[in-house]
């Protein structure tokens, strides 16, 4: 996947971005780590076009993430699963498909009958989310984000929720996932995950890209605050 | 099992307790000189039905908008809606209402008592329905916008599947709350003579002075009308919970 992040900076009430810049050309499977408040949240929601820099361009895949077409490109994974509270597991996906990608009642219950599957919520999928774990929930959330048969994957801390047991259930769905051949962008606090995972990883601090490189670097970081940030979560 | 059980005991436990204060009245306790007075009382029944119906449907309409002032980007409409909801939430229904018939609604041109009783119910309730509305589109998270933002729904979609069947869920049980306070402020509406259930039953206590009788009566009759609606309200509240 061809990332090109140009002088991209973002301002709340501070400065979360600071004239980041980017270029990667040929990884598919990008993790972002980083302390909280480190922007990285940020770096994601603006590279999935969810959020809007306050100065910069981002290029993902030759696509300006701003483009409306883009959104067509891509699957979201919220950090809490973000499904609609109000419709079961199924009928998440379904609505979505029917909705805004057109298909049939009959094309799209089989696009979600199979993601769930493959999530192996093929027992759940009727339920509403409160009446699942969240580690269900979180998958049928991965779920969605595939049945729009999205190119690239974003996934915001899709475990910062949940406990070890379910964290570790959940991820190794998104293991299995790696025989679609998606791409994929997260950003992730589990280091062991970033390690297995990605075949590159950003570290970042303060809003600034602090060291970046495959995930080697995990293990022999030549900034000192990586080398600080890695002892922490050791 | 053992819930209904409790409830059953429960109610006796109340049936006993009136039962016993009944029974103690040293005159004979009879709601027999009612009788001739049923059409009066039906109609005031219906009447306070008819009232507390529009008046909600009214403050519902009052309410949204007040809503939007109190969103609005626009800091003199955040303002207003505030002063007013400070006033009202100060102002004893009564005292509204004779206001609004007496004295707001001459001011206007307005002498149609009943029509300004009906306003006075509704301007009453409309920041508890603002308040209702608040709460519940509050209830819609940031991130399920940037989710409905990222899959593109139309405008209209996004209220016609996502919003408003989630807010519909949580306005219901407050709804139904504040409609029971509209049922008993409708009472108020004795005072300008409007021929509800209050109204109705102390017209009749003055015909039979069967002053105990009639309040019973009366208190019986608006349970009659509250109990079944909070009722809906529990069961709604759990068909319909998130």
């Amino acid at each position: 996947m061809k990332i090109e992040i140009k002088n991209v900076s973002h301002t709340y009430d501070v400065e979360v971005l600071n004239n980041l810049n980017l270029n990667l050309t040929e990884y598919k499977s990008v993790a972002i780590i980083g302390v909280s408040g480190s922007g990285k949240s940020t770096l994601i929601r603006m590279m999935s076009g969810l959020e809007k820099p306050t100065a910069g361009e981002i290029f993902i895949n030759g696509f300006d993430v701003r483009d409306e077409q883009y959104k067509k490109k891509i699957g979201f994974v919220f950090q809490n699963h973000n499904l609609f509270p109000h419709l079961t597991l199924k009928k998440n996906i379904t609505l979505v498909l029917e909705k805004t990608r057109g298909f049939e009642k009959a094309e799209a219950e089989e696009i979600a009958l199979r993601n769930l599957t493959l999530l192996h919520l093929e027992d759940q999928m009727n339920k509403l989310p409160k009446n699942v774990s969240g580690g269900q929930a979180q998958r049928a959330s991965i779920a969605r984000a595939l049945s729009m048969d999205p190119d690239i994957i974003f996934l915001d801390e899709p475990t910062s929720s949940l406990d070890p047991i379910l964290t570790h259930e959940v991820l190794k769905a998104i293991e299995e996932l790696r025989v679609l051949g998606k791409e994929f962008i997260l950003v992730t606090h589990v280091m062991s995950f970033a390690r297995d995972f990605a075949d590159y990883v950003i570290f970042m601090n303060e809003g600034q890209i602090i060291e970046q490189g495959p995930p080697a670097i995990l293990d022999s970081p030549k900034t000192i605050e990586l080398k600080e940030f890695m002892e922490k979560v050791r | 099992m053992n819930k209904i059980f409790s409830y059953i005991l429960a109610i006796l436990t109340i049936a006993a307790f009136v039962a016993f204060v009944v029974f103690r009245q040293s005159s004979d306790f009879s709601l027999a000189s009612f009788e001739p007075y049923k059409n009066l009382i039906s109609q005031g029944i219906l009447n306070t039905i008819y009232v507390s119906i529009m008046s909600l449907l009214g403050s519902l309409v009052l309410g949204f908008v007040f809503y939007l002032l109190s969103i609005s980007k626009l800091k003199y409409f955040n303002a207003l809606t505030d002063v007013f909801t400070e006033i009202i939430y100060g102002t004893p229904l009564l005292v509204l209402v004779v206001v609004m018939a007496f004295v707001i609604g001459p001011a206007f041109g307005t002498f149609n008592r009943n029509v300004m009783g009906f306003t006075a119910l509704i301007i009453y309730m409309t920041p508890y329905m603002k308040n209702v509305y608040k709460s519940a589109f509050s209830s819609i998270s940031e991130e399920q916008y940037m989710a409905m933002d990222l899959f593109g729904f139309t405008p209209f979609q996004r209220y016609r599947y996502i919003i408003i069947p989630q807010v519909v869920r949580i306005l219901m049980p407050p709804l139904m709350n504040n409609f029971s306070m509209i049922i008993k402020g409708s009472a108020l509406l004795n005072v300008l003579s409007y021929n509800e259930l209050y109204y109705a039953i102390r017209v009749t206590q003055s015909q039979t002075f069967a002053f105990v009788e009639g309040y019973i009566l009366m208190w019986v009759l608006y349970l009659m009308i509250t109990i079944p609606l909070s009722q809906a309200t529990k069961y709604i509240e759990k068909k319909w919970s998130l």
